[in-house]
């Protein structure tokens, strides 16, 4: 009877890790060349209606989440206030302030290139941006509203945001921000002016550029603008990520 | 085979991408010395397989004989997945090599850049944040 009782403990250990993994499904409507491979390069998808379909996981370049301007032509135009904050910033002096540090929102545009993937949900009257990074999400509306600054209007993370169509490209306006967000681990600092224009356009299956558009009269004298390219993972899936469960940097600086 | 040779490439890409800090929630050189490199022999301790970091300790033989227990950052779990690891790549009471950066505050403590297990000399990326070049 011990050695049945042992028997199946052993065969129980031996399968619960099969058994705890995703049978690996191929992606369904992923292009594929004729070796059988995702045919990154092949034409964007579209949906009935005709726009342009971004659904997808999507993989951010490494190097933006540090220093969002990195590839700025000029100088960034902080106002001397900002700049001030900025600098303190970025001699790595107040790093235990970041939001993100702290297990907080990165905030829009950051959570867009922080290292992990995201994902688009497009639905007619609204697209998701469902984050690995954080479990965040966030989403722009498609069905007309505007965003109407009040005073009695919460200021959040990750802003009020609207969506339409320009030609093929989705141009999300975001608004309503609460000012905490670095915009960079450099610690570019934003306000609860800040307006960001974020414009996507799938180049090819593979392949999405965003133009992202930093506009906060109250930390730059004009607005300024950056371009990243994301790839898409055919086979991509999110995983789970909370960031509070065993922070050790700040939060539970002690636990070491 | 092709998988794993693929994940090989990938870990390497990501390893050489150097001057790109891959932390999801810091930045690297908030809490850790590009100008402190380390490499370490020990037995692993601990290992705590969970976000924002995977973390592991290893009791680290000083000259005297006794051990110091060192802890290990590495990226976040789902990073070090995509980059072929499973929670059980590292189990405790593995002989382990880290080649990394010390944290600036002094404590045993270290950002391991690649793993490698004593007993089959596999050498496993650390997924993490890269030293960065400036700052």
């Amino acid at each position: 009877m011990r050695r049945l009782f042992l028997s199946i403990l052993l065969f129980v250990f031996c399968t619960a890790p099969l058994r705890a993994q995703w049978t690996k499904v191929p992606a369904a409507g992923v292009p594929r060349t004729p070796d059988g491979r995702p045919n990154l390069s092949a034409p964007a998808p579209r949906l009935p209606d005709g726009k342009p379909d971004l659904s997808g996981v999507w993989n951010p370049p490494t190097g933006y989440l540090r220093d969002l301007s990195r590839d700025l032509k000029g100088d960034v135009p902080f106002r001397p206030l900002a700049k001030v904050i900025y600098d303190e910033r970025a001699a790595g002096l107040r790093w235990r302030e970041e939001p993100d540090a702290n297990c907080l929102p990165q905030g829009v545009p950051k959570v867009l290139v922080a290292p992990a993937p995201w994902r688009i949900v497009q639905a007619p009257d609204r697209v998701f941006f469902v984050h690995e990074a954080f479990n965040l999400w966030w989403q722009a509306f498609m069905d007309g509203r505007e965003f109407a600054p009040s005073p009695d209007v919460t200021p959040t993370w990750h802003g009020y945001s609207t969506g339409k169509w320009e030609g093929d490209t989705l141009v999300v306006d975001s608004r309503g921000f609460n000012g905490k967000v670095w915009l960079d681990q450099l610690g570019k600092p934003s306000t609860e002016a800040l307006h960001v224009t974020t414009r996507f356009r799938r180049r090819d299956f593979g392949h999405m550029n965003i133009q992202i558009t930093i506009d906060d009269p109250e930390a730059y004298t004009k607005p300024w603008t950056v371009d990243v390219e994301v790839n898409l993972l055919p086979n991509g899936e999110l995983l789970e990520f909370i960031c509070l469960e065993n922070e050790k940097d700040v939060v539970r600086k002690s636990e070491k | 085979m092709r998988d794993r040779v693929l994940i090989l490439l990938l870990a390497i890409g990501l390893f050489l991408s150097a001057g790109l800090p891959l932390l999801a929630h810091h930045a690297f050189s908030a809490t850790f010395d590009s100008k402190k490199p380390i490499k370490l022999t020990g037995t692993v301790t601990r290992i705590e397989w969970q976000n924002p970091h995977a973390w592991f300790y290893m009791d680290v033989k000083e000259a005297n004989g006794s051990p110091t227990n060192w802890g290990m950052e590495l990226g976040s779990p789902n990073l070090l997945i995509r980059a072929g690891w499973s929670r059980n790549s590292l189990k405790i009471g593995d002989g382990v090599s880290i080649e990394g950066f010390r944290a600036k505050d002094g404590t045993p403590t270290g950002n391991a850049q690649v793993v490698i297990l004593t007993a089959t000399g596999q050498r496993l990326f650390g997924a993490s944040s890269a030293a960065p070049a400036t700052r």
